[in-house]
């Protein structure tokens, strides 16, 4: 029988040209990488409020469901095939579904620790509810907004300063 | 909980579920539909099926929560995953809640039409409950400061005297000026004589100052009193209903933040009653009787006092809802510089160890400018418009001034008349100044009681049900099909059955993340199970009161918390009426007696800061001693001993050999040597039961268990040959 070895204390970066990832119908990827075919694929970003393309593991379980690292994609820009970026770029913002915050209208502060802010979102208008907001509604480095809100939905705005000024003003207040 | 919201017009009467979905694995976002008839999965896309599925097919369903999204999946019965749909989070309770259902159906048999989980949404606004009765999108603001009014009632007689004695001291106080006009017209007069009445007058004068004087000490006892206590009231449901918390809810705020709860934000509550509290009845009435006594006096030159008013409200109430969010970010930068404060601390010794202490100080130092540059802005904030509310109505008194000079001059008006109406003016002028800068406070105040309520209002997950009862514990304990997950949906333990007889020693192995620890919480009922059944002989242990389950079982952890004090109180801890002689003995069977003795202070020696003082073993035998006089009917060891070296280990097991001694025990450890007295081992995988045996039928079985002790005995082989080699 042979014997799975699994090196836990090396960082495999992974050649992307040899990555071929394809759907599968439990909703997670196959990966075909150096002649060994993995199931249930689930590429994780490890960065994710620093880099969405960047620092990709390629992990799976295996049959006794324990963690196994296939490796880690340093950078999407490394594939040079575009159809292979697309499924796995697709696939990782499907995991990490996160719509973009593009305008701020009010946000309403009940002053029993929840906020509800009215926006427009890549994902259409919505007034999102946010409990314990000091937590929820964070900016990060300075100008990357950060909401988790109240049903686990994660929102975000790349640069708060790149919204209108009308925005920025409703915004100051509780940044 | 509705589970049959969004039925696709083309689908058929046989629908008994249907659920929005609105995510491709594309990202993209589409509107299906994710129906579910007595026999079949019907996945519809923009009003079409796309996908069907027997129910029958199936063995399990799993609501999986990524990162950003959900997805509902299915194992069928030749043990492939099934990808049903995907949507964001705001669907995921509903789907969890059907996906339970069917897996319930999949289990029995027998098909639930409707569920009876709580609506996890607002019906009226549609926002999500998170577990509270009201919704805090439709709670309005003002209910805070009400909900604090209806908190002073045990007061309410203080305040009352309060308030009069404010209010007589105000009558009084409008009554001066009157006199004031009297005096100037009939006695500051050329060649006046009547010095008889001019005395009395001021003796009138005179004895009101005083009588106000006695009304403000009065006042003053009495607010204080109704004050400090509704302070101290706070002060202790916060902290009650800290301890009541479930350990989930427990662990959502930091030891900082609670601390900044209990004492900070009741502190501002408190001092808001003391100084302002009465106020607003007070203030408001003084208005009120100005006004009315400037307009019977003139009422041109009262409706140019009160002319700039309206602008000054409109002031106010910009700067309301301003100076709200000011001290909101106020408080959230003295909060975070509590937490750094408190985490610090507390760890100090590894802020030691990895020679940190810069780094804290910097990170302390960048947390409190964060909340001076907050408090600035508020205060800046606040200073920029007062001034200019402030102008506005002194402008009236100008107005007065002039206008009724004027008249004076045209002798429409007396000097007296004139000098009593400004001193009315300004008497008036106070408490709308009052009312501009109220705000300010107001906003501070509804901030930190909002912090309060939010703590107040949490529910408590674990509670004792009405008819929870007490009983006498004997230790036999059993689990019959037991699900558990700290995110409800997402089971760390499932379908756990096992019976422990009483007196028998169980030790729990299993990987790290198996669900050992989840285990002996679902004991102590720090957390409730999700689906089964726990009971301790033969009752559930919901119908027992926690207090009563709590003392009859003993807990030895691999961290040993001592509290600040000497040996004796903590020792005593577990039952302050001990006498010192059960005290001793708890510690001889504890092996604790002998260093305790060594010790220059003997049992009096205070152990420190989480009892830092003493050495990992000696806390621990404190630990056992403790749980020796507590005289529990369930021992729980989790990690007990990992922590120490071997010869302080043999000392600690002689120690829990005469703990457990014919008490139920269930023992965690990750050295499986450790548990060589066990009767039966309890081997967890993947948060199920995979085995449960005596040492011999395991090691038989060849199985996880099996494995484990190959595992640990391979490593100790190699520790020897290192050893040797070196």
């Amino acid at each position: 029988m042979e014997q799975e070895v699994y090196e836990v204390d090396k960082l495999n970066i992974l050649d992307c040209d040899k990555l071929k990832f394809s759907q599968e119908e439990s909703g997670y990827l196959t990966l075909e990488y150096e002649g060994i075919t993995y199931h249930k694929v689930n590429p994780t970003r490890l960065i994710p409020f620093h880099s969405k393309n960047e620092y990709i593991s390629v992990n799976y379980e295996n049959e006794e469901k324990e963690f196994r690292e296939v490796g880690v994609i340093r950078s999407l820009e490394d594939f040079k095939d575009e159809k292979q970026k697309k499924l796995l770029s697709d696939y990782l913002e499907y995991k990490y579904h996160m719509p973009e915050i593009t305008k701020v209208y009010s946000i309403r502060d009940n002053m029993q620790g929840a906020i509800f802010v009215k926006a427009d979102t890549t994902c259409g208008s919505k007034t999102i509810c946010i409990t314990d907001w000091y937590q929820n509604f964070r900016l990060r480095d300075g100008c990357y907004l950060y909401i988790n809100d109240a049903d686990g939905n994660k929102y975000y705005c790349p640069d708060v300063y790149k919204l209108g000024k009308k925005d920025i003003k409703i915004l100051e207040n509780y940044i | 909980m509705e589970l049959c919201i969004n039925k696709p017009e083309a689908a058929g009467e046989d629908v008994v579920y249907a659920l929005p979905y609105n995510l491709s694995r594309e990202n993209e976002m589409i509107n299906g539909s994710f129906c579910v008839t007595r026999e079949k999965i019907l996945i519809y896309l923009d009003g079409n099926i796309i996908r069907e599925y027997a129910l029958d097919d199936f063995e399990e369903f799993e609501c999986k929560q990524q990162a950003g999204s959900s997805m509902a999946q299915g194992r069928d019965k030749k043990g492939n995953i099934i990808f049903l749909c995907a949507f964001s989070q705001e669907y995921f309770l509903r789907y969890a809640e059907l996906l339970k259902i069917l897996d319930y159906y999949l289990r029995t048999g027998e098909f639930l039409t409707e569920s009876d989980a709580d609506e996890p949404f607002c019906p009226k606004c549609g926002h999500p409950l998170n577990g509270r009765k009201t919704c805090l999108f439709c709670t309005k603001k003002s209910s805070t400061i009400l909900r604090l009014i209806k908190m002073l009632a045990p007061y309410k007689k203080e305040y009352a005297a309060a308030i009069i004695c404010t209010i007589i001291a105000q009558l009084i106080n409008i009554m001066i000026p009157y006199a004031d006009r009297y005096i100037i017209d009939n006695y500051v007069t050329p060649k006046n004589e009547d010095w008889h009445s001019f005395a009395l007058i001021v003796t009138v004068v005179i004895s009101f100052i005083l009588i106000n004087a006695l009304l403000d000490f009065i006042n003053m006892k009495c607010s204080f009193k109704a004050a400090l206590g509704l302070g101290k009231d706070i002060r202790q449901q916060v902290f009650e209903k800290s301890q009541a918390l479930s350990m989930s809810a427990s662990s959502k705020r930091t030891a900082g933040e609670m601390i900044s709860r209990v004492s900070g934000d009741a502190a501002k509550v408190e001092e808001f009653f003391t100084a302002n509290g009465k106020d607003f009845v007070v203030q408001v009435f003084s208005m009120v009787i100005l006004c009315i006594i400037i307009f019977f006096i003139d009422v041109r030159l009262a409706v140019m006092t009160v002319l700039p008013l309206p602008i000054v409200y409109l002031i106010a109430k910009k700067l309301i809802s301003r100076m709200e969010v000011a001290y909101t970010q106020q408080w959230k930068g003295s909060v975070k510089s509590s937490e750094l404060l408190h985490d610090s601390l507390s760890g100090i010794r590894v802020v030691k160890s990895y020679g940190k202490e810069q780094y804290e100080i910097d990170r302390y130092k960048k947390a409190t400018d964060e909340w001076r540059v907050n408090s600035t802005r508020a205060e800046t904030g606040w200073y920029r418009t007062y001034p200019i509310a402030q102008f506005l109505i002194s402008l009236g008194s100008y107005f007065v001034l002039y206008f009724g000079g004027n008249m004076v001059l045209g002798m429409e008006m007396t000097i007296g008349e004139l000098v009593q109406f400004s001193t009315y003016v300004s008497m008036l002028y106070a408490p709308v100044e009052w009312l501009i800068r109220i705000p300010r406070t107001l906003a501070d105040t509804t901030v930190s009681a909002g912090k309060v309520f939010e703590v107040l209002d949490e529910e408590a997950e674990v509670a004792d049900s009405a008819d929870a009862g007490e009983i006498d514990i004997k230790g036999d304990i059993s689990f019959k099909n037991v699900y558990f997950g700290y995110k409800v949906y997402n089971p760390v333990l499932k379908d756990i059955t096992f019976d422990i007889k009483q007196g028998e020693m169980i030790g729990v192995v299993g990987h790290s993340g198996a669900g050992k620890s989840t285990l002996i919480n679902l004991v102590m009922r720090l957390y409730d199970c999700t689906q089964g059944k726990i009971t301790i002989d033969g009752v559930n242990i919901k119908d027992i009161t926690q207090k009563c389950l709590r003392s009859q079982i003993g807990v030895v952890l691999q961290e040993t918390f001592l509290f600040d004090g000497n040996i004796l109180d903590n020792i005593s801890y577990a039952k302050p009426d001990a006498t010192f002689e059960e005290i001793v003995k708890a510690a001889k069977i504890a092996n604790a007696h002998d260093f305790i003795t060594k010790l220059p202070d003997g049992y009096n020696t205070r152990v420190g800061n989480k009892g830092y003082q003493l050495s990992g073993g000696e806390r621990q035998r404190i630990a056992i001693a403790r749980a020796i006089l507590h005289d529990p009917k369930i021992i729980i060891l989790d990690e007990a001993t990992s922590a120490l070296d071997t010869q302080t280990e043999k000392q600690i097991q002689e120690a829990l050999g005469r703990l457990i001694k014919g008490r139920t025990t269930i023992a965690i450890a990750h050295r499986l040597s450790t548990l060589s007295s066990a009767d039966r081992l309890l081997v967890l995988d993947k948060g199920r039961l995979a085995e449960f045996g005596t040492h011999n039928e395991l090691m038989k079985q060849k199985g996880v268990y099996y494995k484990l002790v190959m595992a640990q005995r391979q490593t100790t082989k190699m520790k020897a040959a290192v050893t040797a080699a070196e």
